[in-house]
């Protein structure tokens, strides 16, 4: 990989800025740019938060606090048309998920190369600046509503998810003696279902994300690196890409969060007899 | 393009920025903005509250109104009325005195009458008397002529 690195081209602009912890294992590494742009943005929306804390007015509200709360309410809402029962913990879940991301990836329409020069100047070789292109991000959010659906799904309604995974929907469509045979069928169809959530949330966001880089890099390398015409034709493809993309992350932004809430929802859906 | 140790990072950050953004920032505008929009409708409430009983006590005004019309009415008729009679009371309490007045005066009148009669009628006896004393010297009895000319007065100033 590191001699991938010194190579140019689009390759070579796909590195993370890698700590090893154990060479020999690629479980134990840690991509520096990818957690410290997270906790940039994290730090960032805590300190607003702290900040906007400070200066709520209970009267009619101006500036940073209408517009969060147009937020707030806007994802209230959808909370609310999607959830059958009151779970204090959803909204602000996916009112994090939601701002999290966005502002992620936000960082994108930045040019490309420039987080990447300026980690250069710090004597890093390779930096990525939007953590949403990094899998592990939203494999770790994914994963997270997945494994809070799975702890409602066991804990609201138990057997019910259980006899779901075993019997829905082939098992009760065979006569009894068959049931045996089909049930394990079922369970890895079943399972298969269910870990395609959180494989189909995370890439989704992943694969967007990533592939609007990858356009980017493309634009830059095709475009800007020839003459004149083609620089400003690069320049100009580059800053519509940038809306577009800029669109397409808010849009990823708001399918991550809604899925989240429908998952969720799915699992406080009281058991129809 | 690996899942590594930043997975596990990622979701430290993850949970940790969804318990910060729930305590500081979702909780307390979620609790801000519901407070509100109950005020709001509890002033909405308290304003249609209002208004009805607006429309209700300007009912109310417009019905005592009429009622405190109609008695004003009645009570200048009766007042009228009243005066009225009063004043017929008056004009015929004054016609009674009035009658009273003028026949006690007639009365006295009368009896001042009979009276200024009487002493004439002694006087002008007097003076007969006097005149026929100088008439005849006073050869005559006084007497007997007195009463003769008693008669004579009596009998001609009885129709005067």
């Amino acid at each position: 990989m590191a001699e991938q690195g010194h190579e140019g081209g689009i390759a070579g602009h796909l590195h993370y800025w890698t700590l090893k912890i154990d060479e020999s294992n690629p479980f134990m590494q840690i991509h520096l740019d990818t957690m410290l742009v997270t906790l940039v943005v994290a730090g960032g929306m805590f300190a607003f938060a702290l900040w906007l804390k400070g200066k709520l007015v209970a009267g009619a509200p101006t500036g940073a606090q209408n517009f969060m709360e147009s937020v707030v309410g806007f994802v209230d809402d959808t909370v609310k048309d999607n959830f059958p029962v009151n779970n204090p913990l959803i909204a602000p879940l996916a009112f994090t998920i939601f701002t999290f991301i966005a502002l992620v990836n936000t960082i994108d329409v930045l040019p490309a190369f420039l987080l990447g020069h300026v980690a250069g100047l710090f004597g890093v070789e390779h930096f990525r600046p939007v953590p949403t292109n990094d899998l592990n991000l939203p494999a770790a959010m994914a994963v997270s509503v997945f494994i809070l659906v799975l702890y409602y799904e066991f804990k609201l309604k138990p057997v019910h998810f259980c006899k779901e995974l075993l019997f829905e929907p082939f098992t009760n469509l065979v006569p009894g003696f068959l049931k045996p045979v089909v049930m394990p069928i079922n369970l890895i169809l079943k399972l298969v279902e269910e870990f395609a959530k959180p494989l189909s949330l995370s890439f989704r966001l992943f694969g967007n994300m990533f592939a609007g880089e990858v356009i980017f890099l493309l634009i830059a390398f095709l475009l800007l690196s020839g003459g004149p015409v083609s620089m400003a034709a690069g320049f100009v493809v580059g800053l519509g890409w940038s809306m577009f993309h800029l669109f397409i992350g808010l849009l990823q932004a708001f399918i991550f969060m809604i899925l989240t809430v429908v998952y969720l929802s799915i699992a406080h859906q009281p058991v129809e007899h | 393009m690996s899942i590594d140790l930043t997975f596990i990072g990622q979701i430290v950050v993850f949970l940790t920025l969804v318990y910060l953004m729930k305590k500081h920032l979702y909780g307390p505008m979620s609790e801000l903005m519901e407070t509100r929009s109950k005020k709001i409708a509890e002033g909405l409430a308290a304003a249609d509250a209002g208004l009805d009983a607006k429309a209700r006590a300007e009912a109310e005004i417009a019905e005592q109104l009429k009622d405190a019309r109609s008695k004003a009415a009645e009570i200048v008729a009766s007042a009228e009325r009243r005066a009225a009679e009063i004043s017929e009371e008056a004009v015929n309490r004054s016609r009674t005195e009035a009658e009273g007045i003028i026949d006690a005066a007639r009365e006295e009148v009368n009896a001042e009458l009979g009276r200024a009669r009487q002493a004439l009628r002694n006087e002008v006896a007097d003076i007969a008397l006097i005149a026929a004393e100088r008439v005849i010297e006073s050869e005559l009895d006084a007497k007997r002529h007195a009463e003769l000319i008693d008669g004579i007065v009596s009998n001609g100033f009885g129709h005067a």
